[in-house]
């Protein structure tokens, strides 16, 4: 031992190279987003671009020649009455959708955030439970109990003295009726957020409130509203991306009728697409819809973002 | 654990016992059926979700039975998932070895070159299928430039169902009148308010029906027969233009709006459950098809009668369409035995496909059929031979279909005027058609 040591002294050692704990944790994180990465590149990024160039060409997907068209797909687009329509319904959609589900959802944990209710668990559960439903049990159960002759919805507002109402058969009904299936099936993931922004309150500023004499009403739209405006800003954007892209629905509850009243965007796609097999048409409506749901996420992030600090 | 906590928790678990069972029983039947356990797997894809997909079903069971070495496997589809499902296979390379869409559709799927030539299965060319056993014009669906594509199962079409006792209420002997204003003075007759009082009378309330004459049911398939009815078409014989807005179609899609917001006799369509009204004694007379059949024979408290299709026009006239065995034009080998095998096999044994309700293709087993057992399909089924026409034959019909079918619905639910509902139609039409020249 004596003697290699000896024989090392004169030589100059190699710096062991080593990795900051920063660049380590850095790759070590990396490690674990690959498979991810890998997985979002293929299905999703890849797909991404892959529908853009598809949207330059007339492509019928079982056709062997598929011409370069250029922006003849977008130029359709812009004069096809029938894109403006299933565009006009999905935003109507989206809007009373967003607004409803927020609603209902934010109602929902003030109710389950009293401190006075007992159970909180049990009914975090049960609200939260439509959501785990699939939007074809949903969209059947839904049919059901809008039908007009023999739904349950119509038979308890006869007692009320009210007729029965053609809730997916009028035209000015099925947007609206589509929507409230819709907020019942999804407010719950939103109810939960809410709890947690709410429990992320401050108890100080609701004492100090109460002691300033602020009333129940006062207290919310001056201090909970406010300080949720984070949240409220997650909830009506992804509740916004999301509902822009309400197919099940449609779908399964009406096929975009009656007439077209109810052909919303990704409906129409899929005629475009899978029933008439023009896919690049489809592509081009794809892109489209991705250019206007970006327009109004930064939208809502100009009039709802601005950052809350407490 | 308190006792609050304790109800609590078990209150929360018969929940979701409950939760879980429904969902347990409302699951689907399953799509995929095995029959046989032969060498040779033959995987069969159709769109017969109703009670014909059973009838088949029954029928392979018997064929595997009878054919050692085969076993099939089939695959239940509804038709607005199959289109799609059958392109993403093709483009995979992994089609079914067999499967079944409608005749009109031959041309738009050959024209992609999906399809075999299947002269060699007829007896015109050699093979054991007797081309003159097959009833027109549905045979002739599945040619395309002279060349027979597909072995046709069945002629399926449009009649209409009447419930014999609302009839007899009313004392009309089930029948279909040949003009309209007579069909209009019997469905009058027979749609009542909840005093009682008929359509015809002063006294009516249409605000308040109990009980309707008719009601409208595939809008598409009916606004085709009627248009026939008149004289006229949805596109043009050349297949080049489309004629949607002509007279012949206006008169027909005014008549069926007369018969909801003029006479009272048929409620709006959007929203009205035809079949489960019909099963519940509130519609007279239900427009629909032979695969009605075994819905209405399970309405064991309903007397049901199978008639001819409405005549609206001034001519009869009813739509039909025919299921057509097709096969991938690359299938070859034992596969390819196998599955003609099948076919031959089904075809030699159509008179069992008449309990589905659809009208046999082959003439001899139509002519074979019991009048006692099989009123509806004979009823039904001698329509199509006398007037019938076939689906209109078209390389885009399914995009041609999607471009008709919601104006008719906006035209009957009062949401455009006839006019402008035919127009619009027409307009996308004719695009469609320009791009698929």
């Amino acid at each position: 031992m004596q003697n290699s040591e000896s024989s090392n002294a004169g030589k100059a050692v190699p710096k062991r190279y080593r990795l900051s704990l920063k660049t380590r944790e850095t790759l070590a994180a990396y490690l674990f987003l690959l498979p991810f990465i890998l997985l979002f590149s293929v299905f999703v990024i890849r797909a991404t671009f892959y529908a853009i160039q598809m949207s330059f060409f007339d492509w019928t997907i079982l056709k062997p020649i598929k011409p370069f068209i250029g922006l003849a797909n977008y130029k359709e687009l812009i004069n096809d009455d029938v894109w403006w329509l299933a565009l006009r319904n999905t935003l109507y959609f989206s809007i009373i959708t967003v607004i409803g589900t927020s609603a209902v959802a934010l109602a929902a944990a003030l109710a389950i955030n009293q401190p006075k209710v007992k159970g909180k668990e049990f009914f975090r559960v049960l609200l939260y439970m439509p959501s785990l439903l699939s939007v074809g049990v949903i969209g059947l159960t839904w049919v059901w109990l809008l039908n007009t002759q023999f739904g349950i919805v119509n038979y308890l507002l006869s007692f009320l003295g009210i007729r029965p109402i053609n809730w997916l058969g009028n035209a000015n009904l099925v947007i609206p009726a589509l929507s409230l299936t819709t907020i019942w099936w999804g407010f719950g993931f939103p109810m939960l957020i809410f709890l947690a922004g709410l429990q992320g309150i401050p108890e100080q500023l609701y004492e100090a409130a109460r002691i300033d004499g602020a009333r129940t009403g006062q207290i919310f739209w001056r201090i909970t509203l406010p300080l949720l405006r984070p949240t409220l800003l997650f909830i009506t954007v992804t509740g916004f991306i999301a509902h822009f892209q309400v197919f099940g629905q449609p779908f399964i509850m009406t096929r975009g009728g009656p007439g077209r009243a109810s052909y919303t965007v990704i409906f129409y796609l899929y005629e475009a697409a899978w029933r008439a097999f023009r896919m690049g048409y489809g592509s081009a409506i794809a892109v489209a819809l991705a250019f206007i749901i970006i327009f109004f996420t930064l939208l809502q992030f100009r009039f709802i973002g601005r950052r809350v600090e407490y | 654990m308190s006792k609050l906590k304790a109800i609590k928790y078990i209150f929360s678990l018969v929940l979701l016992v409950f939760f879980a069972q429904s969902m347990a029983q409302d699951a689907p039947e399953p799509v995929v059926t095995d029959f046989g356990t032969g060498g040779t797997l033959i995987s069969f894809w159709n769109g017969l979700s109703g009670s014909d997909g059973v009838t088949l079903n029954e029928m392979l069971g018997k064929f595997v039975e009878e054919t050692p070495g085969v076993s099939v496997r089939t695959e239940i589809i509804d038709w607005g998932t199959l289109y799609p499902k059958l392109q993403t296979a093709f483009v995979a390379g992994e089609p079914p070895d067999v499967f079944i869409v409608h005749a009109s559709e031959v041309a738009q799927f050959q024209s992609y070159g999906m399809l075999k030539d299947l002269s060699y299965l007829y007896d015109t060319n050699g093979g054991t299928l007797p081309s003159a056993d097959f009833a027109q014009p549905g045979f002739n669906g599945v040619f395309v430039d002279g060349v027979p594509y597909g072995v046709p199962l069945d002629n399926h079409g449009r009649g209409t169902w009447a419930n014999v006792g609302l009839f007899e209420a009313a004392g009309i002997e089930p029948h279909i009148p040949n003009n309209f204003d007579d069909l209009v003075a019997m469905l009058q007759q027979l749609t009542l308010d909840v005093n009682g009082n008929n359509a015809a009378s002063a006294d009516f309330d249409a605000a308040n029906v109990a009980q309707w004459g008719t009601c409208m049911e595939w809008i598409y398939t009916d606004f085709e027969s009627y248009l026939w009815q008149f004289g006229g078409s949805i596109i043009s014989e050349d297949g080049k233009t489309a004629t949607v807005n002509s007279e012949a179609a206006i008169s027909a899609l005014q008549r069926m709006h007369d018969l909801i917001y003029k006479y009272h006799v048929s409620p709006e369509p959007a929203g009205f459950d035809s079949w489960q009204s019909w099963a519940g004694g509130k519609v007279a007379l239900v427009p629909t098809g032979t695969w009605f059949r075994n819905f209405a024979e399970d309405q064991t408290d309903i007397k049901g009668q199978a008639l001819p299709a409405m005549q609206v026009g001034p001519n009869p006239g009813t739509w039909f369409g025919s299921h057509v065995f097709m096969i991938p034009a690359g299938l070859e080998g034992e596969k390819l035995a196998a599955v003609e095998k099948m076919i031959l096999w089904v075809t030699d044994h159509q008179a069992m496909w008449a309990g589905s309700g659809q009208v046999p293709a082959r003439i001899s087993v139509q002519e074979s059929l019991d009048p006692a057992l099989y009123p509806s399909n004979i009823t039904i089924g001698k329509t199509f031979q006398e007037y019938g026409h076939l689906e209109v034959v078209s390389k885009a019909i399914l995009e041609l279909q999607a471009a008709l079918d919601p104006e008719l619905g906006s035209a009957l639910n009062n949401q455009k005027s006839i006019e402008d509902a035919l127009n619009d139609a027409n307009k996308r039409m004719q695009q469609v058609l320009d791009r698929n020249q």
